[in-house]
């Protein structure tokens, strides 16, 4: 009979060095197929194309018959680069690879939390204990809450007050403020590889609204914040700000605060000081000082649970860079605040702490934007829907 | 024609043009090339033409602005009084010699566009060991990518950088640089402490790149490398000839 481990706790409670030992103590398999949470740690990252990263995963064959899972086409993908696909699209990639090779156990730390809705359940119910098993399966996940029938669930409890976190105190201070008005009018954009992501889209976003950007695993949502940010450039269409023209894929973006899904997809500088005093820099004209000082910033970090600005980044625990990413947008430095996955690795208290942060920002007058598959933390956050879909974004 | 023909091909050619030919051996050579590239590779000759002078550019403007420009001398006359025209001699000579290699190079990559990287390496008749160097080369090249997009991004929102051509990029083109060398670093050392020793997936490349099975001297392979090679006889010899310029 197979084994389900499903390990669960708060973060910071060691989940990830469980499943680790876990892994390494040869009991549980001698090789194990792993799933980190975020890309670097989901693929190979040995193949240039899907194709060659399917192909790694097949030299071995499997000891024993086990169904395929195909959630995507990625035979007709095959060319494509797996860095193109979306976060979600990586983790069914991945999971594709493990039902064609010769692992016999199969561990998944927090990634499942980037799928869809119909891809989450899928992957669930293809690792789910049954007589068939596709093998042994360790699970990390916050939002299975345990016990999970027939699986055997390890809680774990925090020993550490470290990184302790509040995300509400970030707000609690900030001033109302009105957020300008974003327009999009004409917007189409698609890829190199002629993949059109979107076709004539005209939105209008208002300030002092949340706005939930929602559609399957790659759909175009974190290419739709992109695109508003200035990292892509549309193929056509235009977009104002306040009723002004603006390209922020030309002049810089000036007005709005990205949380990126992976944190590491954010940072300007080796610490937290440096990477503040580049944003302070960028934004001189466009922000008031106070918004910015050292003292402010360290206070609002500390509330997050980073204590030093000298604190370097990457040295960080993963659920503590995550919750550091939320700084930029949640410190009120400019009108508009987008948070792609924000919740993703985090446990329930401080989503929910992060979510009451989140709608409190937009209740004071600031513009937000975010993206999750997660219905419970989007719940509690008054918003309307960014429905994405045939090329077209739908408000709700 | 199989990837190990075209390689030792390609690393005759670019083998003759290191030897240094006269006019009449040089003029041989692209002869030659052109004539493997027209027939192997038709229309995509000029994609390869078009990538190598994509590479090629950038040294080319650098060292015409150091050495013609401001030194305004060759270096083998950087003691004498040297001319501007022998400069440009010197700058073209290198730039020429490095827009053939990569030409040539892109020409073997571009006739076997079919296949993916793994299959075109697993295809050749290489150690598994030198191979998985190989893969393991491409995958860096891969990871710089990945890590120059991460850095892009977090540098254009948070407002340091814009996506299209401007004044601040090339003020903080250092910032980026730093941003990508961070983010490459994390990105394999989060590969190389989690994913890679769970899974070993090295040794599951290994057994990829053993079942490539490499062909050899198939089809083309048996007409393009005798003609490389004694072209490369004539080639080497055609200016020793007396008479030659």
């Amino acid at each position: 009979m197979a084994r389900h481990e499903l390990i669960s706790g708060p973060n910071f409670s060691g989940r990830s060095g469980a499943l680790m030992a876990l892994l390494r103590d040869g009991k549980f398999a001698a090789e194990t197929f792993y799933i980190g949470p975020y890309s670097e740690a989901a693929l190979s990252g040995l193949s240039s194309t899907i194709a060659d990263e399917i192909e790694i995963y097949r030299a071995k064959p499997a000891r024993f018959g086990r169904a395929v899972f195909l959630p995507l086409g990625f035979a007709a993908l095959g060319r494509r680069e797996p860095q193109t696909l979306s976060g979600g699209e990586q983790v069914l990639l991945a999971l594709h690879c493990f039902s064609l090779s010769h692992y016999e156990a199969i561990a998944i730390d927090s990634a499942l939390e980037q799928l869809d809705p119909v891809h989450r359940n899928a992957a669930l119910d293809y690792l789910a204990p049954r007589e068939e098993a596709v093998g042994n399966v360790a699970l990390i996940d916050n939002r299975l809450p345990p016990p999970l029938a027939g699986w055997n669930c390890s809680e774990r409890v925090a020993d550490t007050d470290a990184f302790d976190c509040d995300p509400g105190r970030l707000v609690a201070d900030l001033a109302p403020r009105r957020a300008p008005t974003i327009a999009v009018s004409g917007l189409h954009f698609e890829y190199g590889d002629q993949k059109s992501i979107f076709r004539a889209v005209d939105l209008t976003l208002d300030g002092g609204q949340a706005y939930r950007v929602a559609g399957p695993n790659g759909a175009g949502k974190t290419t739709l914040l992109k695109l508003l940010v200035g990292v892509l450039a549309p193929k056509a269409g235009t977009l104002t700000f306040g009723g002004e023209p603006y390209r922020p894929w030309r002049q810089g973006n000036r007005a709005i605060a990205l949380a990126t899904q992976n944190p590491d997809h954010q940072w300007c500088g080796a610490t937290l000081g440096d990477d503040l005093a580049r944003r302070r820099s960028a934004f001189a004209r466009h922000v008031h000082p106070e918004y910015l000082s050292d003292t402010r910033m360290a206070q609002l970090a500390a509330a997050l649970g980073v204590l030093s600005l000298d604190a370097h980044l990457y040295e960080l625990p993963l659920a503590a860079r995550k919750r550091l990413s939320w700084l930029w947008p949640l410190s009120g430095a400019l009108p508009w605040a987008m948070f792609d996955e924000p919740s993703v690795g985090q446990d329930m208290q401080t989503r929910i702490q992060l979510a009451a942060a989140i709608a409190r920002l937009a209740t004071l007058g600031y513009g937000v934007l975010f993206v999750t598959h997660d219905d419970d933390f989007a719940a509690r956050i008054p918003h309307r829907v960014l429905a994405l879909g045939d090329k077209q974004v739908k408000a709700a | 024609m199989t990837p190990n023909g075209a390689l030792a091909v390609a690393f005759v050619l670019i083998a003759l043009s290191m030897s240094g030919p006269g006019p009449r051996g040089t003029a041989l050579l692209l002869v030659l090339t052109l004539a493997f590239a027209i027939i192997e590779l038709r229309g995509a000759t000029l994609i390869a033409l078009r990538r190598a002078a994509v590479v090629v550019l950038p040294l080319g403007v650098f060292m015409g602005l150091v050495w013609i420009g401001i030194v305004g001398r060759a270096p083998a006359e950087i003691d004498a009084t040297g001319t501007r025209a022998a400069a440009l001699v010197y700058v073209a000579g290198i730039c020429g010699r490095l827009f053939f290699i990569v030409a040539v190079i892109q020409l073997v990559f571009l006739r076997f566009a079919q296949l993916t990287p793994l299959q075109f390496v697993g295809a050749l008749a290489l150690p598994v060991g030198v191979k998985r160097m190989l893969v393991v080369t491409l995958s860096l090249i891969e990871t710089l990518r990945h890590a120059i997009d991460r850095a892009h991004t977090a540098l254009i929102a948070a407002g340091t950088l814009t996506r299209s051509p401007s004044w601040r990029n090339l003020i903080h083109a250092w910032r980026l640089i730093q941003a990508v060398w961070l983010s490459a670093v994390t990105i394999v050392l989060g590969r190389m402490r989690d994913k890679w020793p769970v899974e070993n997936t090295l040794a599951l490349l290994d057994r990829t790149l053993a079942g490539g099975n490499p062909k050899w001297l198939l089809g083309d392979d048996r007409i393009w490398l005798p003609i490389a090679l004694g072209a490369a006889v004539v080639i080497l010899l055609a200016d020793r000839i007396p008479g030659a310029s």
